[in-house]
């Protein structure tokens, strides 16, 4: 049972339908009691940093994602913004990220007239042996982005995915059971089905 | 349906059909009554070496049948194996058909690849019947409500009388049809209802349906007769008179036309893959695969363990099956629990409903006196 | 890099009837929308256009039930439009996992709900439909409910203007050419495409994959939405649905062709 955080940022419809199709049984919730089962967790987002983080907050889940995640090790994958909250801070606004890893979210540069937001498919280079992409084409996978930040993290061992919009961002970031995606996995038809195939599976 | 006796279980020594066909008959050596049926059937065939020179005859009746017309034939297009490798062969032989695909709402994105790759390269022009969503939908509906054996029937009836329908309207006087003896000829009685009973489809409707079925293609026995006779529209199956191997086609229309596999038998539609994986095996006890692979079994292309083996393994196996149900779900506007019920509700036999019974003797008697075959599809 | 060229499938509905027009009339049946949706998905297009084509005229609302069942088959953004005159409407279809809504009649007979409705959801969620055509007497014409009704005279100042009220690109459709699939009117796409920082996504007139790539290429769209050419095949117009495999989408979109190296 995969546990999706539906904590009002983001229409976690998508998501939840992806897994139906996979056939793995999932639910959304907003309580952390409903939550507490779930082997493995998805938090999605979209919108703005602050938002996101006084939610988690107003639903007391920073204590429940702390402990289920962090001390428990359950497997845990962050879409988007989602992805951006596992920092300690972000350009965007004033409050503290989950600060699992290290670093912080800056806004997308805009090289070679690369407008922001960042919206639309891209191409996204894959590292190898990351059970998180098995059976996609590392050179040759791409995503749908909707985003005008990306993560910056202090240490380059955790990065997984790269991008190359706008001069290049980090597209996902890994360390340990904690994973991160800046794409959105349910918009991103044969890719994000396999993805989020391989998170059921093999994460 | 015959009502199931318990006997106990028996399998053929030679294919693979067993008790789950509850008419089925075993001689003293335990071989069953459908290996004497494909023995006969194959008897009924030109011995091998005659079967070139038939074939042969039966490409320049075709020929000249559509002489100065644009097309001399119309080839039934689904995006599975026999109508695409019909194709590819009607190429080779120099034919010139209108290929006519027909959409019942149902083609699964394979199918549709399949057919777009096989005209393109092919070089064949296409046409395609757009079923009435909304009053397929109704009658498969119906269907289900009446919890009979074979709810494929509106696919299977609105695509024979699309094809008859097709040449009529384009002057053509051949369906070139991919039916063959290697791998369809095994089929239980009481595994299906005759598609083309448009009476018992009519009746099924009347009791079940909630709209009317006026763009939905039903056609008579009577309006069969008609175009087979009067407009003289003839079914030609060239495959069973050509050496046809089912695992051969495949491999070689994949190689010259791109074709995809998908996964089971006539799965080109999702709902028939929903038919045949889900319904029939859990509400009727019936794998059709059985059917198919005895036929193989029969015509020596799979041997009798290997069709054991592939019966093993999971139906439906593969994809994702339970999304497939939730799927058919959805468009046909049942909710989980609705399909729950429609899959606990008892059996009912189509003779419930009305049938051609009546009717069907006579026109077939009728149909052999104007000169033609025996049997109807 | 910039983001992958957009090949958008655009399909209309009338109520819950799969249809096609020529130049915006004789509507001909394509089937179910539910199951097309899936095989676009199936076809991993990279996004989906569907407008009801008849709701504005009749005065009916959005569908959302129907909406609600095709995004669940859509794995990749899908726009939705066709009768939205509302901000609540917009909620309610954003809701259901619909990417973006187009706002056709209602940015010209509503005034001040395309700046609300940007204010509300952000401009990205938001596609303004610009549909032009030819006057009796010579000159342009914007027009709105399906080209009865004249707004505008200058498409590329009416594209200015919604720009300016927070549309977050535009489907810019030239009507004579619709369901002719003789190409998209190149000029006046990049007419449009020069005067605006949002994206235009060239529609009407594509019969060939290679009048895609013209569109992006060479006028300056985004995107290139097209109907017949993804629902048609071969000379009697036979319902098929295809979209643009990866071998093709190379062939036409080159990684020298295509600006600052996208991808």
């Amino acid at each position: 049972m995969i546990g999706v955080v539906d904590y009002g940022l983001s229409n976690v419809g998508a998501i939840l339908n992806m897994l139906k199709k996979l056939g793995v049984p999932a639910l959304a919730s907003d309580r952390a009691e409903a939550l507490e089962r779930s082997e493995k967790l998805i938090l999605p987002g979209v919108g703005a940093f602050d938002a996101a983080m006084a939610r988690l907050r107003e639903l007391d889940l920073l204590a429940f994602l702390e402990r289920r995640v962090r001390r428990e090790g359950v497997p845990f994958l962050g879409i988007c913004l989602g992805m951006q909250v596992l920092a300690e801070a972000s350009a965007e606004g004033g409050m503290a990220g989950l600060g699992w890893i290290a670093g912080r979210n800056v806004r997308l540069r805009r090289d070679g007239g690369a407008r922001v937001p960042h919206m639309g498919w891209s191409d996204v280079a894959l590292t190898a042996d990351e059970p998180l992409f098995r059976h996609l084409p590392a050179n040759s996978s791409r995503f749908y982005f909707v985003h005008s930040y990306c993560l910056e993290p202090a240490d380059p061992a955790c990065i997984v995915a790269r991008c190359g919009y706008g001069g290049g961002f980090v597209a996902a970031v890994r360390l340990d059971n904690i994973r991160g995606v800046q794409f959105h996995p349910e918009k991103s038809h044969r890719f994000g089905l396999a993805l989020l195939g391989n998170f059921a599976a093999r994460c | 349906m015959t009502s199931a006796v318990a006997r106990p279980y028996q399998v053929c020594v030679r294919c693979v059909m067993d008790t789950s066909d509850p008419a089925i008959a075993f001689d003293e050596r335990g071989v069953c009554n459908h290996c004497r049926g494909y023995d006969a059937a194959l008897a009924r065939l030109p011995p091998p070496g005659e079967r070139p020179a038939a074939l042969a005859s039966l490409l320049d009746r075709i020929r000249r049948r559509g002489r100065g017309r644009d097309y001399d034939c119309v080839l039934g297009l689904s995006g599975g194996v026999d109508s695409t490798f019909l194709a590819l062969k009607a190429k080779q032989w120099g034919l010139r058909p209108l290929a006519v695909h027909f959409d019942s709402g149902w083609n699964s994105e394979i199918a549709v690849g399949n057919i777009e790759r096989t005209v393109k390269r092919l070089g064949f022009d296409l046409i395609t019947e757009v079923c009435d969503w909304p009053e397929m939908r109704d009658l498969q509906r119906a269907y289900l409500k009446a919890s009979v054996l074979d709810a494929d029937v509106p696919q299977d009836h609105a695509f024979i009388a699309v094809l008859f329908r097709a040449a009529a309207r384009a002057g053509i006087g051949t369906i070139l049809s991919g039916h063959n003896l290697q791998t369809e000829l095994v089929l239980p009685d009481d595994w299906v209802h005759a598609p083309g009973d448009w009476i018992n489809l009519r009746a099924i409707h009347r009791a079940h349906g909630q709209a009317p079925l006026r763009r939905f293609p039903v056609m008579s026995l009577f309006e069969r007769l008609w175009r087979e006779r009067v407009q003289g529209i003839r079914f030609e199956r060239p495959l069973s008179l050509i050496d046809y191997d089912q695992k051969t086609a495949m491999a070689e229309i994949a190689a010259e036309l791109g074709w995809v596999y998908y996964g089971g038998k006539h799965w080109e539609s999702v709902f028939t893959r929903f038919f045949q994986t889900y319904y029939l095996p859990r509400k009727f006890g019936i794998d059709k695969r059985r059917a198919h692979l005895a036929n193989l079994v029969a015509a020596g292309q799979v041997t009798r363990d290997q069709a054991l083996a592939e019966l093993g393994r999971n139906l439906g196996a593969g994809d994702e099956p339970a999304d497939v149900a939730n799927y058919v779900r959805k468009k046909l506007g049942f909710d989980e629990e609705e399909l729950a019920r429609i899959m606990a509700a008892p059996r009912r036999s189509h003779h419930g409903f009305a049938t051609w019974d009546g009717y069907r003797r006579p026109l077939l008697r009728l149909r052999r006196l104007l000169g033609g075959e025996t049997r109807a599809a | 890099m910039l983001t992958r060229p957009r090949l958008i499938p655009c399909l209309l509905l009338d109520r819950d009837r799969l249809v096609k027009t020529v130049a915006f009339r004789r509507p001909r049946y394509l089937g179910d929308p539910l199951n097309a949706a899936r095989i676009f998905n199936d076809k991993a297009a990279d996004e989906l256009m569907v407008l009801d084509i008849t709701a504005t005229d009749e005065g009916r609302p959005p569908n959302l039930a129907l909406i609600g069942q095709l995004a669940s088959e859509c794995f990749m953004p899908l726009t939705y439009g066709g009768g939205i005159g509302e901000l609540t409407q917009i909620r309610a279809i954003l809701r259901l996992g619909v990417e973006k809504v187009v706002l056709g009649t209602a940015a010209a007979e509503r005034p001040g709900l395309l700046a609300q409705a940007a204010a509300t959801f952000g401009a990205q969620s938001l596609c303004v439909a610009i549909d032009v055509r030819r006057r009796l007497l010579g000159g342009e014409a914007v027009t709105v409910r399906r080209g009865r009704r004249i707004i505008a005279r200058d498409a590329v100042a009416w594209a200015r203007r919604l720009a300016g009220e927070g549309a977050g690109e535009i489907l810019l459709t030239r009507i004579e050419r619709e369901g002719g699939m003789q190409g998209y009117d190149l000029d006046l796409v990049a007419r449009v495409a020069a005067a605006v920082e949002i994206p235009v996504i060239a529609h009407g007139g594509a019969g060939r994959q290679e009048h895609l790539a013209e569109a992006i290429l060479r006028a300056g769209a985004a995107g290139a939405a097209a109907g017949s050419l993804f629902v048609y095949q071969g000379r009697h117009r036979a319902v098929l649905l295809s979209y643009v495999n990866d071998a093709d989408f190379a062939r036409l979109f080159p990684p020298a062709a295509l600006p600052a190296g996208s991808g």
